[in-house]
């Protein structure tokens, strides 16, 4: 069973993903990779290699069901989880967001100090 | 008409009016084929024996034959005509004398000369009457030829003026008779009751009517004297003190009171009360007349009693009919002269024209002068125009009444022409002030009324009971962009483009306030879209059924309000809301993340008075995500947009888990939670929904709570609901508060200074996720003893016993 050290985040907000980068490393220990956009993180994916992915769903231009979209076409969704991060929760949004292929949604805002523990357990419930 | 015989003994033919008015007068007589009569008889008896003939005959010529009243000496009853001597007779004025009939070429072949009864001498004399026709003969007959003497002719024509005179008497007889029979016939029919006297006051014949109208048979009153059997003796005293002094003789206290007018050559009727056999008074109109003879002789009276007690009836009964009617009736009597009276006006003239009917009764001119100056022409061209066309007559118009002053009347009244071109009006009038009052308040009412309805900024709708469209104003008219239809409510939605507050559903019949009204129904701020010429319009409509004062459904009204500008305000609102919320999201998710981060201390130690500052910055941003959380779960709830999955689940572990995830919470305050009583109930609920309502109470109290205290959470039974309690020992909710404590950002409006954290959402938005889940919320207080929050759910599940929910 591997272990979940690295995580991709894609982010178009810097304060939300430098906070969100601290949070996971400092709190977490995981070593993160922040992309500011999809296309951003479509080049970064196979070299950077993740365990996890966070994902935004509001972005301009390339948004985040798109990307993964896109995604889906490099890397194995099985293998390397992606999970939404989204302030907008309209009935219904989160199973749509899962039948995109995401493992869960995490709604903003977030509490920095339990989103470590929250990715853990989605990345263990999908082992 | 028969043509003479032509035979050679057939007499000359006579002229023939002549012979038809000597026909005329013989049928007047009226004796052909009558039986004999001993009268007759002894005329031809003398003149046989006087002449010494065998056969003497009384002959009747008719157009046919001749008759014989009387024979002697002759079997036959007639002969022909054509072949009598007879015939000839009548011809001339004097004696018709054949002294041998075998000798005389006209009857040498006579059949009555040449057979029975062979005839050879005939002698006759016409029977002339008064007016000079020659009815037939008197005349002998002998079967030997002789001739008369002239002593015997003189006789026989003596004989004969005889025989016409007994005619005329016997005619005369049967004259008298039929005049008296009839004469009694008149009596006996008489429709009023007629009582004979002899000119000394006693009764002599009584008529069945007046047997009738005095309870006397003619037997009991014939013999005695008038006055004295019907009249009261102190009538017939004062009536002739009257007389005496009016005709200035004296007259006695008897029957002379009754025929003295008369004799001073006055005709008059007189009313008197008789006395029945009964006791009763009887009143009656008298008039008296002469009988006299053909000399002028006074044979006796007439007395002629006309009964006024069927009149006085009448007019009692008028009165008292009259006396009921609102306001007057009358009969007008208006003739070609102009000139016109009134021969009945009731007592109720005074209340409408302040008249008395005296004044009236020979002249229009008072009622006249009591009439409005200016209704007068036009009330006289009334009159005018329905006498001449005969048909029945209206008229409102004012009066001014001595007593009442200027009042309204209105009058109806039907012409009638009479035989002397006159015209006789029935008709009554009767004050309508206090109509024609309502009515021009009525009609101020009305005006002010649709000057309202114009004025209004509402469209205002109705129909009748039977869905018939009776109003739009102004502002219904351009909202529709038409006027009032005759169209069936099936077709109102599609006509006047009817749609649900989506814009795109037509709205079905049954669905329309103004069709729901008119089913009985109280609809309020009712929404839907009308698609006029322009953009959408959205309204409130209220609609109310309308009855009549009696109860009986009338029809409906509605009422529309024109609610798209509140809409669009109210939807922009809503977007800068959801907009800015979702804008400030973004920042807050990144300064509460780095604060909390901060905090906690990750990054390195922070020094204490830094740390007490970055903890109210970090509680107030958490505060702020609060406040957008609860603005955004609003305005989802507004905008339908909110989805509640509702799943049948107990209630217990709910109440625990909220009361878990709100604990530390509490502890901040140093207040403790507690689970109490709660039955073993499932409910339908949205578990996450459920959460945040029992989060909101739970924070509330303990945010209230004076630390050390208690709040109690507990749910019990009942009515099918199940009621959920929360129970703090705070201060309370102040009574001028409690209207406004479901209100949005209620908590903002309240004068109570204290910093207590929250939204002012927290309720409002509770209220609404309960009622969305069928349920309802509430609360008791009172100021100082705790406030107890509470909501229910229904739950039809009884609770499951104890006993039984144990394994």
């Amino acid at each position: 069973m591997a272990e979940l050290r690295r995580i991709l985040h894609i982010e178009d907000d810097p304060s939300i993903q430098a906070v969100t980068k601290l949070a996971l490393e400092a709190i977490g220990g995981y070593e993160v990779l922040s992309c500011s956009s999809g296309a951003q993180a479509l080049e970064e994916v196979e070299r950077f290699a993740p365990d996890f992915i966070l994902l935004d769903v509001m972005m301009p231009g390339m948004d985040g069901p798109e990307t993964l979209a896109r995604l889906r076409e490099r890397i194995d969704l099985q293998r390397i989880p992606v999970t939404f991060m989204t302030a907008k929760v309209q009935p219904g949004e989160i199973e749509h967001l899962r039948k995109l292929g995401a493992r869960d949604v995490i709604v903003k805002p977030f509490d920095p100090m339990r989103l470590p523990e929250q990715i853990r357990s989605i990345w263990a419930a999908g082992r | 008409m028969e043509s003479p015989q032509a035979s050679p003994a057939s007499p000359p033919a006579t002229s023939q009016p002549r012979e038809l008015s000597r026909l005329a007068a013989l049928l007047r007589y009226e004796i052909l084929d009558t039986p004999e009569e001993a009268d007759f008889d002894d005329f031809t008896e003398l003149a046989a024996r006087l002449c010494g003939t065998p056969i003497a005959l009384i002959s009747l010529v008719d157009e046919r034959r001749q008759w014989f009243k009387s024979r002697v000496g002759l079997e036959v009853s007639e002969t022909p005509r054509e072949i009598s001597f007879c015939t000839h007779t009548i011809l001339g004025q004097e004696i018709f004398e054949v002294a041998d009939a075998r000798q005389d070429p006209r009857f040498r072949q006579n059949p009555l000369v040449t057979g029975d009864p062979h005839i050879r001498f005939y002698a006759g004399t016409p029977l002339t009457s008064p007016d000079g026709h020659n009815l037939g003969t008197l005349c002998v007959i002998d079967r030997q030829p002789r001739q008369l003497t002239a002593e015997q002719r003189d006789t026989l024509e003596r004989l004969a003026r005889q025989v016409i005179r007994l005619f005329e008497q016997r005619l005369l007889a049967r004259r008298h008779a039929e005049q008296a029979a009839l004469q009694q016939a008149i009596l006996d029919s008489a429709s009023s009751a007629v009582l004979v006297t002899r000119p000394d006051g006693i009764v002599s014949s009584v008529n069945p009517t007046a047997e009738r109208l005095l309870g006397y048979s003619e037997q009991a009153l014939l013999g005695h004297p008038l006055t004295s059997a019907l009249f009261q003796p102190q009538a017939l005293q004062r009536r002739a003190a009257i007389l005496s002094s009016e005709l200035g003789v004296p007259v006695e206290a008897d029957f002379a009171v009754l025929i003295a007018p008369l004799h001073q050559g006055r005709r008059e009727m007189s009313e008197w009360r008789l006395r029945h056999h009964n006791g009763s008074e009887v009143p009656v109109l008298l008039g008296v007349t002469a009988i006299r003879d053909e000399q002028e002789r006074l044979r006796g009276y007439l007395v002629n009693a006309y009964d006024l007690a069927y009149q006085e009836q009448l007019q009692l009964r008028l009165q008292q009919i009259a006396a009921q009617v609102p306001g007057m009736l009358f009969q007008f009597h208006w003739r070609p002269d102009g000139a016109g009276g009134f021969p009945y006006v009731s007592e109720g003239i005074e209340q409408t024209y302040g008249l008395s009917p005296a004044q009236l009764a020979s002249s229009f001119a008072p009622i006249y002068a009591r009439v409005h100056t200016t209704d007068r022409a036009q009330l006289l061209a009334g009159i005018r125009q329905a006498a001449n066309s005969l048909t029945p007559w209206h008229s409102e118009h004012r009066v001014e009444h001595p007593r009442k002053g200027l009042i309204w009347v209105e009058a109806h009244a039907k012409p009638l022409r009479q035989p002397d071109g006159s015209i006789l009006w029935h008709g009554f009038v009767t004050d309508i002030t206090a109509r024609k009052a309502e009515q021009l308040e009525l009609d101020k009412q009305q005006e002010m009324n649709r000057r309202l309805l114009e004025a209004l900024s509402e469209a205002v709708i109705a129909c009748d009971a039977d869905g018939c469209l009776t109003l739009f104003n102004d502002r219904a008219k351009q909202w529709h962009g038409a006027d009032t239809a005759p169209i069936s409510p099936a077709d109102w939605a599609r006509h006047y483009r009817l749609y649900q507050p989506d814009g795109v559903t037509p709205l079905q019949a049954e669905q329309i306030p103004l069709m729901r009204a008119l089913h009985g129904e109280h609809v309020s701020d009712h929404e839907m879209v009308l698609l006029g010429q322009d953009a959408p319009r959205y309204v409130l409509t209220n609609a109310d059924p309308l009855y009549t004062s009696d109860g009986q459904p009338m029809g409906a009204v509605a009422v529309m309000h024109d609610i798209t500008e509140r809409k669009r305000i109210e939807r922009l609102q809503r977007e800068f809301i959801s907009t800015v919320s979702h804008e400030l999201r973004t920042p807050l998710t990144s300064i509460t993340g780095a604060l909390t981060l901060i905090c906690s201390e990750v990054m390195g130690e922070v020094p204490t008075q830094l740390r007490e500052l970055l903890e109210i910055a970090r509680q107030n941003s958490q505060r702020l995500s609060a406040l957008i959380d609860d603005l955004l779960d609003m305005d989802k709830l507004h905008a339908g947009q909110m989805r509640f999955d509702l799943i049948r689940q107990p209630l217990r572990p709910l109440l625990e888990q909220a009361l878990h995830s709100n604990q530390s919470y509490a502890e901040q305050h140093g207040v403790r939670l507690h689970v109490g009583e709660c039955p073993p109930v499932q409910v339908d609920v949205d578990a996450m929904r459920l959460h945040q309502v029992l989060s909101n109470l739970l924070s509330n109290a303990a945010k209230f709570s004076p630390p050390g205290e208690r709040v109690d959470l507990s749910a019990e039974f009942g009515d099918a609901r199940v009621r959920v309690s929360v129970r703090d020992q705070g201060p309370g909710i102040a009574a001028e508060f409690h209207e406004r404590v479901f209100q949005k950002f209620a908590q903002a409006d309240s004068s109570d200074s204290r910093p207590q954290g929250g939204t002012g959402l927290g309720l409002a938005i509770s209220k609404e996720l309960v009622e969305r889940m069928g349920g309802r919320i509430g609360f008791d207080s009172e100021p100082g003893q705790g406030a107890c929050f509470w909501f229910e759910l229904p739950c039809s599940e009884r609770p499951v016993a104890a006993s039984e929910s144990q394994p």
